[in-house]
């Protein structure tokens, strides 16, 4: 199979960046250094390290639209929980900030917060995640991501290899299943009634 | 068969080249130069420049090919200074404070000991506060043209008196002095920074081609 990609396939690591203890952040602080940065996509480690790409670029962008347009039309329909975009950033509960490309919470979950948890990236690990490799991203960064979802309480994880028509589907405490080219995946039962098409999103094209 | 290597391996073609990440800090977080300083050695493995607005300019460490290309540079330019002894020569990580306060690190750039004498001990602590008096940059695959361009302005608007920005992918070489218009040389051998430092001369056959004098492993 031939990759009419235009772009380098060169793996680009995010850039780790460390702030601590030059630079101490509240957690209001750093939701607003965030937003001040919203081109720059910052997610925070365990350790406190930031971890920062650059915008995405080629058809990725746009697969990533499709996908969260896709999960907010069910969301709607299905009324439980509320659908959110790459834009939306979560603080887990080991501590880390994590900003998957698209994600689902229940509203009962959502319920819970605290009116000063409007100022901060939430203290909520998502139920379904949902993370696009893009070029330059490195794989296997991005296992440990999912992993760490899982780790945290997310329910269901897609991990979407548009460039190697792969799927990684990930449920806690089972074994991560690879599945190869798959027409579609069923967010059966964290998300009922949910079928995400991937026909569309597997063609390399906008 | 004896096949030599006549031309350099394809490069990776990054035609538009990946922008620094840039992180905006004021008014939420202000840095005096020690902390700057001290925020950077914290992150020993980037590449932190401070525009003169306070912006972060953050980029990833450099592939082996162009760092090897930064040491021939640095390395011909160090040589000169030797033999020549009016200055020194400073290697890419070194950084300067400019007059109007970014803080830059040319790939390569040296400064006249009459220069170097004339800072005060608090103009010496850090990153010293004086534009270098010549500086190279080195296009990495990944640099955009246009960006290095404005760094090279920025240099002779803070006191640069000659700039060299050498480009691999088009193998080009752009001279800036002040109060002159940018030159380009196209596919240059050499280039003379004669008058201002004189006797120099930096031979561009590594730069060009890292690969025209190693052999090819062998068939078996």
């Amino acid at each position: 199979m031939t990759d009419t990609t235009p772009y380098p396939a060169l793996e680009v690591p995010p850039i780790q960046l460390r702030l601590d203890p030059v630079i101490k952040l509240t957690e209001e602080e750093f939701a607003a250094f965030c937003t001040m940065n919203k081109e720059a996509r910052i997610e925070r480690r365990v350790d406190g390290t930031l971890e920062i790409l650059g915008p995405t670029y080629g058809y990725i962008g746009s697969k990533n639209a499709t996908i969260s347009a896709r999960l907010y039309e069910w969301a709607k329909r299905d009324g439980s929980g509320v659908a959110f975009g790459s834009l939306m950033g979560y603080t887990l509960p080991n501590g880390a900030m994590r900003s998957p490309d698209s994600s689902w919470v229940p509203k009962s979950r959502l319920r819970e917060l605290a009116p000063e948890d409007e100022e901060r990236f939430i203290p909520v690990c998502p139920d379904f995640v949902l993370e696009l490799r893009s070029h330059s991203d490195n794989l296997k960064l991005l296992h440990a991501k999912m992993e760490e979802f899982m780790d945290n309480g997310s329910r269901l994880g897609w991990l979407l290899d548009i460039k190697n028509k792969r799927a990684y589907e990930y449920r806690p405490g089972e074994d991560m299943k690879i599945i190869e080219n798959p027409d579609n995946l069923s967010g059966e039962p964290v998300l009922p009634g949910f079928t995400l098409e991937l026909r569309k999103i597997w063609d390399n094209q906008f | 068969m004896v096949t030599t290597v006549a031309k350099p391996p394809p490069q990776p073609t990054a035609a538009a080249g990946t922008p620094p990440i840039i992180l905006k800090l004021s008014p939420l977080i202000e840095m005096d130069d020690n902390q700057f300083a001290e925020f950077c050695s914290l992150n020993p493995n980037l590449r932190i420049e401070r525009t003169k607005n306070g912006e972060l300019e953050i980029m990833a460490p450099v592939f082996s090919e162009t760092g090897g290309k930064e040491g021939e540079i640095f390395g011909q330019l160090w040589n000169w200074s030797k033999r020549d002894g009016s200055g020194r020569a400073f290697g890419p990580s070194a950084g300067f404070t400019l007059p109007n306060s970014a803080i830059r690190e040319p790939d390569a750039s040296w400064i006249s000991f009459s220069r170097l004498q004339a800072l005060t001990p608090e103009q010496r602590s850090g990153f010293y506060k004086i534009c270098p008096e010549f500086v190279i940059e080195l296009r990495s695959d990944s640099d955009r043209l246009s960006v290095l361009q404005a760094k090279m302005e920025e240099y002779i608007a803070n006191g640069a008196r000659l700039g060299w920005l050498i480009d691999p992918q088009t193998t080009r070489v752009y001279t800036y002095r002040p109060d002159a218009e940018v030159q380009i040389l196209q596919d240059p051998d050499s280039i003379s920074a004669d008058p201002f430092l004189p006797g120099f001369t930096l031979d561009l056959t590594e730069i060009w081609n890292p690969w025209h004098n190693l052999q090819p492993p062998a068939e078996n």
